[in-house]
């Protein structure tokens, strides 16, 4: 059995490979990480009327997540309390009650049991039905618009939670006077990696776009991709909570049209400049726009308008789900345009995604091997070169080619794993973040 | 030629097509997948109409009754959704040399079946669905299966092209939900 305390230390920047292949490991981060922390559920648009309803996952947990007649969302187990058969079986849709098709037990909106077959003649009035409902997801945080759950009473509130990511969250989730919504679908693969490759990447890792995503950009122009100095692009990475957020920085606030950047989205970001910039301001809207993670498995990607959900099954494999999103009051034009950028280029076909999914199940391969395991992995990059509230963004920050997202994403983990409380692990993270100098350099603004 | 009293009622699923019609269209089709097969991806690209939509829908689960929802629309999400500029673009990443999920390249075999043909609405052009089973092999070990069908619509194409249609239309229904495989970099 590995010992649990040496598999991170996020002070040096280093990690046990064996934290993405150890079969006791991840049954405990089920429990003490995924069961311990806010998981994403749903977006509002999902769920458009009375009886909505769509079937994900809380880690490996089925869960139904239901628009309920008040209008509120409400999420519980998909299992049966009689014998744990799947209560629904449909990956979404609308409904007035979920019954079982073992043995018929009924559940309502809210999963309550409502119904079971000959009961009179089979329980002869033995059958507390209020103590047999469907197991309820205790907790949901209805963050504008986005649906989060934990079963846990013991996790702050989400909000407490998020910390500092709020502001890098709100700068899509609160950016539009209209708000946000998914296209319709949920788009699915299969990866054969640990869900911590993915999660951490979308945290912490601009480094690797330029090398493994080179060929991306040749499937989106036919003119030649003029690469910049990426010694000269201005970018910060942020990392807080186990949250990671990070970005170029665009010397204007709406930047011309190019092969990442359709004209219709162009419009309607001049058209909506003042709503914009008084909803989320100048300095997220030229310095916050790129990769994102919510602890743990929650992340997003601004500029492209994709959002993704990794569920973990078993530490060697995960399920990709993911949705773009748009603006709510968009064209349909843009939204057209929105929504083909973020298949083209994040799906199980994007002409970026597939290289992230070649290099996690070659890491995941290698890790076959017993003195792979034995290994240590280096996540030092950047290390002592934090600032906090630096150029207007509140936390932590460092270069945007550094790895604070990716330290913090494993301390948090870790944490977690190991079993300290969070009222512990939010100490511990507070007098870190003070313990950083506080500076406000001017961050100079590169072209890209 | 052979001639088969169309059944009645006329929703039969049969299709009575002309033998060399038939022939021509499965020739057509068995030819591109060897362009595919072979890596011979900028002939490949020539089969396709300037105006042509390759469109991979999502695909979900979903009750008898919802059947209808089932596969995704057009405003919804999709796998691909591309025009012939994008559809372009994915061939000169692929033959980059430096798209790692396709360099070094998998090896991919395509069975083309069930091909069954049509007049579509304009006049001149087919409908034609075919069924697909596509194996690809990648590195050392891994394998993936894609399995699902495809409507395409075929125009007639100028003769000193070599070949006798271009691909004007082509919608490709995957039968499974969630895809079972890291990324689907094998064109179907």
């Amino acid at each position: 059995m590995v010992d649990l305390n040496e598999l991170v230390d996020s002070d040096r920047g280093r990690v046990d490979p064996r934290i993405y292949t150890d079969p006791g490991v991840y049954e405990r981060e089920l429990e003490f990480v995924f069961g311990r922390s806010w998981l994403f559920l749903a977006h509002d648009s999902q769920l458009p009327k009375t009886g909505s309803f769509i079937q994900t996952y809380m880690a490996e947990d089925p869960v139904l997540v239901v628009r309920q007649r008040d209008g509120s969302v409400k999420a519980f187990l998909n299992q049966c309390r009689h014998r744990g058969m799947r209560i629904c079986r449909a990956d979404a849709g609308v409904s007035k009650t979920f019954t079982c098709t073992y043995h018929g037990w009924a559940y309502d909106l809210e999963g309550n049991l409502i119904n079971v077959p000959l009961e009179d003649r089979a329980y002869k009035g033995n059958l507390d039905r209020e103590a047999w409902g469907a197991l309820k997801v205790p907790r949901i945080a209805n963050y504008r618009g986005f649906y989060f759950g934990t079963w846990s009473d013991e996790t702050p509130d989400f909000e407490d939670y998020l910390g500092d990511m709020a502001f890098y969250f709100d700068a899509v989730a609160d950016r539009f006077d209209s708000g946000l919504e998914f296209t319709a679908g949920t788009t699915k693969w299969v990866i054969d990696c640990n869900w911590k490759f993915a999660a951490e990447q979308f945290g912490g890792d601009m480094y690797h776009t330029s090398i493994s995503h080179a060929s991306g950009p040749i499937a989106l122009t036919d003119q030649q991709v003029v690469r910049g100095d990426p010694n000269l692009v201005q970018g910060r990475q942020f990392g807080g909570d186990g949250h990671g957020s990070g970005g170029y920085i665009y010397p204007e606030r709406n930047m011309p049209p190019n092969f990442f950047r359709g004209q219709q989205e162009h419009e309607f970001t001049e058209d909506h400049l003042d709503e914009i910039e008084a909803r989320i301001g100048d300095t997220r809207m030229k310095k916050v726009n790129n990769h994102n993670t919510i602890f743990p498995n929650f992340s997003w990607l601004g500029f492209l308008w994709t959002m993704r959900v990794w569920h973990p099954r078993g530490p060697n494999q995960i399920e990709v789900w993911t949705w773009s999103f748009v603006p709510k009051d968009a064209t349909e034009a843009l939204k057209r345009e929105i929504r083909e950028k973020a298949q083209r280029t994040f799906s199980p076909a994007g002409v970026f995604e597939t290289d992230d999914g070649e290099n996690w199940t070659e890491v995941q391969q290698v890790l076959h091997g017993f003195k792979a395991r034995q290994n240590t992995f280096h996540v030092g990059m950047g290390l002592g070169h934090e600032e906090r509230n630096a150029g207007g963004l509140p936390g932590v920050t460092n270069d945007v080619f550094s790895e604070v997202a990716s330290r913090g994403f494993y301390r948090r983990w870790h944490d977690l794993l190991v079993g300290k409380s969070w009222k512990q692990i939010q100490k511990e993270e507070a007098a870190r973040v003070s313990a950083i100098p506080e500076s406000q350099p001017e961050l100079a603004e590169g072209a890209r | 030629m052979t001639t088969v009293d169309q059944p009645t009622p006329v929703l039969s699923a049969f299709r009575n097509t002309d033998l060399q019609t038939q022939h021509t269209v499965e020739q057509f089709l068995y030819a591109e997948a060897e362009l595919l097969d072979d890596y011979r991806f900028d002939e490949w690209i020539d089969l396709f109409t300037d105006d042509v939509t390759y469109w991979i829908p999502n695909r979900e689960t979903r009750p008898i009754r919802e059947r209808h929802l089932e596969v995704a629309a057009q405003d919804e999400a999709a796998i691909i959704l591309d025009d012939k500029f994008f559809l372009k673009g994915r061939v000169r990443r692929i033959t980059s040399g430096i798209s790692w999920s396709e360099e070094p390249p998998s090896r991919a075999r395509r069975l083309i079946t069930n091909i069954r043909v049509q007049p579509a609405a304009k006049p001149g052009e087919l409908d034609v669905r075919s069924n697909f089973y596509v194996y690809r092999s990648r590195l050392e070990r891994h394998q993936d299966w894609f399995v699902g069908q495809r409507f395409d619509v075929l125009r007639p194409a100028d003769p000193a092209s070599g070949y006798p249609f271009q691909i004007a239309n082509r919608k490709i229904v995957l039968e499974q939900t969630t895809i079972l495989a890291p990324s689907l970099t094998t064109f179907l």
